[in-house]
């Protein structure tokens, strides 16, 4: 078991060296957003909490996929595998439980425990055959696929703006539609498959309008309902909904082109630093889009030229 | 037509296609065979631009991926879009409408299923129909007869067939030979990233023999099975 976890570390490590990062460096970044993240979280909404709890049990639900834990049963003894996966699975919540602690959540933290250790047991089969619906059948595929990845969310989204919008708490309604966007960006945040560019008949400057238009469009599908509410409920506030959307579909932008500039490898650190810059200080766009259009256009020429 | 002049590809500094030249006609369905690694899918890949390379591709149709279908020996597909909207994304690249897909599924594949959930042969016949749909005038066929049901690999030779009689190119790699005599034009056998032979339809059970010839040669009794 010790030369599985082993395993598991070196493999971390090298994901980070493939993100261009110094495993150690990597593991001090990734703690400085986790607890800046937390706190942020922690301090614009009551209802963080479950968002966290939420947040905890997606990642520890990745480890119940089905083919990997047939894998390991296949390889180890039964008791093994289920004190493996109930290791595995605390080790990933453990900095959620810490802060939680921190924040003297007693009750919740022992709960996302339990929870947590259950988990081990249960298996998700991600083969099932149920197909969910999404209203973004005709252009394929980042809303189509992202969109049944995280639909939960989204359902938890609505529901937040409807909080928001029963307890007058206009923050919390913003937040909520900010939430819509940040996971459509998050829809952009892998490359695909080369195939899947290479297959387009394009240039690439028409190949990256049609992803905006697409973009455009469907986020916009998906705000809507927050939208709608928000502009019911919060008139007075128009003015500022629809700064925020505005803003939304500018950062959309953004990610899309960060994402092509360094196509088909992933985003790299630079970019990440870029982006997270834009996001502290929104007037850097003004460079870090041209930017980031003129390296998407000088890597797309590769495979649409 | 598609011709290929003086092509090389390294990886590193590993040459794993070396001065290839070859000449793809019109109406005509091309064999390559070559052990594992000999460099046939690099040099696919090179064809249709997915890779850089020295030499020159050239072709009546310019540019060539606009009018090529690109079959890979396993198609990558992403973990939640049904097979329908495969073939949608597919079509909407090349800017065509699908019209019903479902006249066009004569694998009769579940489309209204992920496609990740699919079986290996069906991913290979989800691809190969999108291909299809794709209306293209050059097909790259990677092992397309590899997972494949025998019902479907008949399917998949009178494909050829009617390809090569509307006129288009065909380039078909497989490990079973049966498959691309049945087929091909012409075979060519790739060792180590050079051609090294060239072989016409008459010659095809010459080259099948002097295959297994050098092939299995005395390997078997080296096993020493008892």
């Amino acid at each position: 078991m010790k030369a599985y976890f082993l395993l598991q570390f070196k493999m971390t490590n090298r994901k980070l060296a493939d993100y261009g990062l110094n495993p150690i460096l990597g593991f001090c970044i990734i703690f400085a957003v986790f607890i800046g993240f937390s706190m942020y979280l922690f301090s614009r909404t009551e209802f963080a909490v479950y968002m966290y709890m939420l947040i905890a049990w997606s990642f520890v639900a990745k480890l119940s996929e089905k083919k990997r834990n047939d894998f390991l049963k296949s390889i180890f003894l039964k008791i093994s595998y289920v004190k493996l996966r109930m290791i595995e699975n605390s080790i990933v919540v453990l900095p959620f439980v810490a802060f939680l602690i921190y924040k003297q959540l007693f009750p919740d933290a022992i709960m996302i425990t339990a929870i947590t250790l259950m988990m081990a047991l249960v298996n998700f089969n991600s083969t099932f055959n149920y197909t969910i619906p999404t209203p973004f059948y005709k252009k394929p595929f980042e809303f189509t696929v992202g969109f049944r990845n995280t639909f939960y969310l989204f359902l938890l989204n609505y529901s937040l703006a409807c909080i928001a919008a029963s307890v007058g708490n206009f923050n919390l309604g913003v937040f909520a539609l900010l939430l819509v966007f940040l996971l459509s960006f998050s829809f952009y945040s892998k490359p695909e498959n080369e195939y899947y560019v290479w297959s387009f008949i394009d240039t690439p400057k028409g190949f990256l309008i049609k992803k905006i238009k697409t973009a455009f469009l469907y986020s916009t599908l998906l705000s809507i309902p927050i939208l709608l509410i928000l502009c019911i409920f919060f008139p007075g506030e128009i003015k500022t909904i629809l700064l925020f959307q505005l803003l939304s579909y500018i950062y959309l932008v953004t990610i899309i082109f960060a994402k092509y500039s360094n196509y088909p490898d992933e985003m790299n650190v630079p970019q990440g630093f870029l982006i997270a810059l834009s996001v502290l200080f929104p007037p850097v766009l003004v460079g870090v889009i041209p930017f980031f259009y003129v390296q998407s256009m000088k890597k797309l020429n590769v495979f649409l030229a | 037509m598609i011709n290929v002049e003086n092509l090389s590809k390294y990886y590193g500094t590993k040459q794993v296609l070396i001065h290839i030249n070859l000449h793809f006609e019109k109406g005509k369905v091309y064999g390559i065979v070559g052990e594992n690694g000999s460099g046939k899918t690099t040099l696919f890949r090179c064809i249709a631009g997915l890779e850089k390379h020295e030499g020159i591709i050239s072709a009546d149709l310019l540019p060539l991926k606009n009018h090529l279908g690109l079959l890979l020996t396993e198609p990558f597909f992403f973990s939640k879009i049904t097979g329908r909207e495969y073939i949608r994304l597919l079509c909407n690249a090349r800017n065509l409408h699908t019209g019903n897909i479902d006249d066009r599924n004569i694998f009769d594949l579940p489309l209204h299923q992920y496609a990740s959930t699919y079986s290996t042969g069906m991913k290979k016949k989800l691809a190969l129909t999108a291909i299809l749909i794709q209306e293209n005038q050059y097909f790259i066929l990677d092992e397309p007869f590899n997972g494949v049901d025998i019902q479907s690999n008949i399917i998949l030779a009178a494909i050829i067939h009617k390809l090569k009689d509307l006129g288009k190119t065909v380039i078909i790699s497989s490990h079973i030979f049966s498959t691309l005599s049945d087929t091909c034009d012409e075979i060519h056998l790739l060792k180590n990233g050079v051609f090294i032979k060239k072989v016409y339809q008459e010659d095809f059970d010459k080259l099948e023999a002097a295959m297994k010839e050098t092939t299995v040669g005395n390997k078997i009794d080296k096993l020493g099975l008892i």
